[in-house]
């Protein structure tokens, strides 16, 4: 025990005295920051187009697509806000925030019109092909693109898009949309349909409620906080897919570092394999744990500024960790963490103990790294299927329980299901931890290698 | 008689079929500084590791301080593995308090042994250094006082020498003499000879992972016959002259005129009896230089002698 626990300190205090893994654990809600934030720089950061418009209709195609990317613009931002309130509650602060900082931004707002007076595409090809320019509030700009539109509602409607750049198709989309609301507008307008009955319709809408057959009458609606057990069961299998996958890395770049430093056979005049395998996993188990308490720390700090920020914000941050800290689901959880955990952690080792180099450890990896990756389709398939015979029959595989069964937890599975599962999942983690402290003890004295284990499985070809 | 700190009885040992250690058995007393010696492949770390356990031999007996080899009994042993390195990314006093704690020391004695030797190694400037920042040499030094922090009564060496330079490796020798006069046993294994025949009381021989010699330096010394060059300017036949003494060689001629010879001592024969019989016989002597046999003689002698080949084979 005394070794065990002298090489569990030395693995430990290994990652977490350094400031790299600070560092590394302070980078992910940096990176978590950069995921939502890096999208709307890129939008914000997206130069104006300019766009002149040649309607050879007469102004009345003109006017009916400038109206129309002013409905565009209002309908986006409504659902922008819309959405926010949905997140954070409905805060006037918010809204007018919103409402003025965005409208800029949001939708065709990147697009400008203007009119240079020119007419003929002749005329207006040099500013295109940006081998003229002209001024701006004071910049030089080239143009974007020539809309030139023709015909009638009654005759049909063609466009016309000049321009050289092939990808942004979004001004190109907004006309067609525009125009077709347009078209499809004035059509029912010539065939009777009044205006107020057009508008009404358009504002139409079906009221759908979700409903729990478990209850009845008014407690039978089903709210938001009834949801974040599923929500949180997935989110928790994948969390603990992310931990697992991290830290077992570790253990394998550490292992394969002691190997090619030749530590391990100082390790092993000093003390018994089992004890530098066991030491190891307890280790990064404890590594693994500080990431964890800091995640969490993390979140629960974030979710609390937000609502801060936002004085009425409504994160239903309570219902959110009461799920988390469930008995159901956070006892299993941990219990599905330690088995998983020292499962793929064990074999990790394994592999590392044969390997000198990382890139001896990637022929092996390769198969094991394609076994660790189902379970996170599967778990995203248990999301909406949580009684889908593929998610059910993969259940059973003892290297996918741990995060299957915990995704499927909140629903309810057969408890036959349940015991079998956790029966035969530790059962093989018995036998594989078993296992891969042999293949342990012969890599750690050079008995064997990567080749060997390419051995086991050449079914009798011979090298 | 000195208490018998390892024994093997009648130990074998195979890898995929291939016999590494085969029927060896040998014994290391307390006090005495044994030397294993062998080609590379010849069984040496295979058997050292049987001997604390790490490896379970396929038959016979293994007995470390009268009991088979278990993590008690490691902690009563200092093993410098052929294969050895360190801790890079940790300081220097870290890595020593770290493997004398994994041997039971305290961590406040463990430190305080740990910068004493680390002064007597002339390594204490660097205690508070990272592994990665030393030299070969002293990082082999710091590995080397890992092995003895926890002051071990016995002390195994797994070709302590190699990678080491000459200026090292004089000094490896006076750390384990000092180890020896202060009461430690110690049982190194290597195929340079001369450390073995400097530092040794008893040597074991093995190859092809059979062992081939057990006993003293001198004892192995003795099976190697004794030479004696000589140089003639007469006519004399010497090999006529000495057969009684040896078997006599004619090597191939020096400068003009003079007629070099070689002479293996037959085992009860006297130099001074073969100078004695060439003065009689009127031999016009320009060189008589009896040689002393070295250990490497020996070696290569004995494993010849028992049929086997100095050969590399994969480390077994």
């Amino acid at each position: 025990m005394r070794n065990i626990y002298l090489i569990a300190r030395r693995e430990f205090l290994s990652y977490v005295a350094t400031w790299g893994f600070w560092l590394s654990l302070a980078s992910v809600p940096l990176f978590m920051g950069l995921g939502f934030g890096l999208p709307m720089l890129i939008e914000s950061s997206q130069p104006t187009r300019h766009y002149v418009i040649v309607d050879e209709s007469g102004g009345q195609l003109e006017q009916a697509l400038l109206d129309g990317f002013a409905r565009a613009q209002e309908q986006q931002i409504a659902d922008i806000q819309e959405a926010v309130t949905d997140m954070v509650g409905d805060n006037p602060q918010v809204q007018q925030a919103l409402a003025s900082g965005m409208m800029q931004q949001i939708g065709d707002g990147r697009y400008q019109r203007v009119d240079l007076g020119l007419t003929s595409l002749e005329d207006l090809r040099p500013y295109l092909l940006e081998e003229q320019v002209f001024a701006v509030d004071g910049e030089e700009t080239s143009l974007f693109a020539a809309v030139f539109l023709r015909g009638s509602v009654a005759d049909g409607i063609a466009v016309d898009y000049w321009s050289k750049n092939r990808t942004d198709g979004g001004l190109r989309s907004s006309i067609r949309r525009a125009l077709e609301d347009y078209m499809q507008e004035a059509y029912l307008l010539s065939g009777g349909v009044a205006a107020e009955l057009l508008e009404s319709a358009e504002a139409l809408e079906p009221e759908v409620r979700e409903l729990n057959p478990e209850r009845s009458g008014a407690d039978a609606a089903v709210t938001d906080a009834e949801r974040i057990p599923f929500v949180m069961g997935i989110a928790v299998a994948f969390g603990l897919w992310i931990i697992i996958f991290s830290v077992v890395n570790m253990l394998l770049t550490a292992m394969i570092e002691e190997k090619g430093n030749k530590v391990l056979e100082m390790m092993m005049s000093a003390t018994r394999h089992y004890e530098i395998l066991t030491g190891k996993l307890l280790g990064v188990a404890c590594v693994s744990a500080t990431l964890l308490v800091f995640w969490m720390g993390l979140a629960l700090g974030g979710a609390t500024l937000v609502q801060q920020a936002a004085a009425s914000a409504d994160i239903p941050v309570a219902e959110i960790f009461s799920a988390l800290l469930d008995p159901g689901l956070l006892l299993p959880a941990l219990g599905y963490f330690v088995i998983g955990y020292l499962m793929y952690g064990a074999v990790f080792l394994a592999v590392g103990s044969l390997c000198d180099t990382i890139q001896d450890a990637q022929t092996l990896m390769s198969p094991i790294m394609l076994i660790m990756m189902v379970p996170l389709f599967l778990v995203m398939l248990s999301a909406d299927s949580p009684d889908s015979p593929i998610v059910a029959i993969a259940s059973w595989v003892p290297v996918w329980t741990p995060f299957i069964m915990l995704s499927r937890l909140p629903h309810d599975p057969p408890m036959i299901e349940l015991v079998g599962t956790t029966t035969l999942m530790m059962v093989t983690a018995i036998g594989v931890i078993w296992g891969a402290g042999a293949v342990f003890r012969l890599g750690s004295l050079n008995q064997a290698n990567q080749e060997t284990i390419k051995g086991w499985f050449s079914f009798g070809k011979k090298s | 008689m000195p208490e018998t700190i390892l024994e093997l009885a009648n130990v074998t040992k195979t890898f995929k079929g291939k016999t590494a250690v085969n029927d060896v058995s040998f014994s290391v007393k307390r006090g005495q500084i044994t030397g294993f010696l062998g080609p590379n492949g010849a069984g040496k770390t295979t058997s050292l590791r049987m001997s604390l356990g790490i490896l379970t031999p396929d038959r016979g007996k293994v007995t470390l301080f009268g009991s088979k080899p278990g993590a008690k009994a490691l902690d009563r042993v200092g093993f410098l593995p052929e294969e050895r390195g360190i801790y890079r990314r940790m300081k220097v006093i870290d890595v020593i308090v770290f493997f004398a704690r994994l041997k039971g020391v305290e961590a406040g004695e463990a430190r305080r042994r740990g910068m004493k030797m680390l002064d007597e190694f002339d390594l204490l400037h660097a205690a508070e250094q990272k592994v990665k920042t030393l030299s070969k040499g002293m990082a082999q030094k710091v590995q080397i006082i890992s092995t003895l922090i926890h002051q071990p009564e016995f002390i195994i060496l797994d070709e302590p020498f190699s990678g080491l330079d000459p200026v090292n490796q004089k000094s490896l020798e006076r750390i384990v003499r000092a180890q020896a006069d202060a009461g430690r046993t110690i049982l190194f294994s290597t195929h340079v000879m001369e450390h073995a025949e400097r530092l040794c009381d008893k040597i074991l021989l093995i190859a092809n992972g059979t062992k081939i010699f057990d006993g003293s330096v001198t004892q192995a010394l003795g099976e190697v016959p004794r030479r004696i060059f000589l140089e003639t300017v007469s006519e004399h036949d010497l090999v006529a002259l000495l057969d009684a003494y040896g078997e006599v060689r004619r090597d191939d001629a020096g400068e003009p005129g003079v007629r070099c010879w070689s002479l293996d001592l037959a085992p009860k024969a006297d130099a001074q009896d073969v100078l004695k019989a060439c003065v009689d016989a009127g031999v016009k002597l320009t060189r008589f230089e009896p040689v002393r046999a070295h250990l490497h003689d020996a070696f290569v002698h004995l494993v010849e002698n028992a049929g086997q080949t100095i050969e590399e084979t994969a480390d077994a």
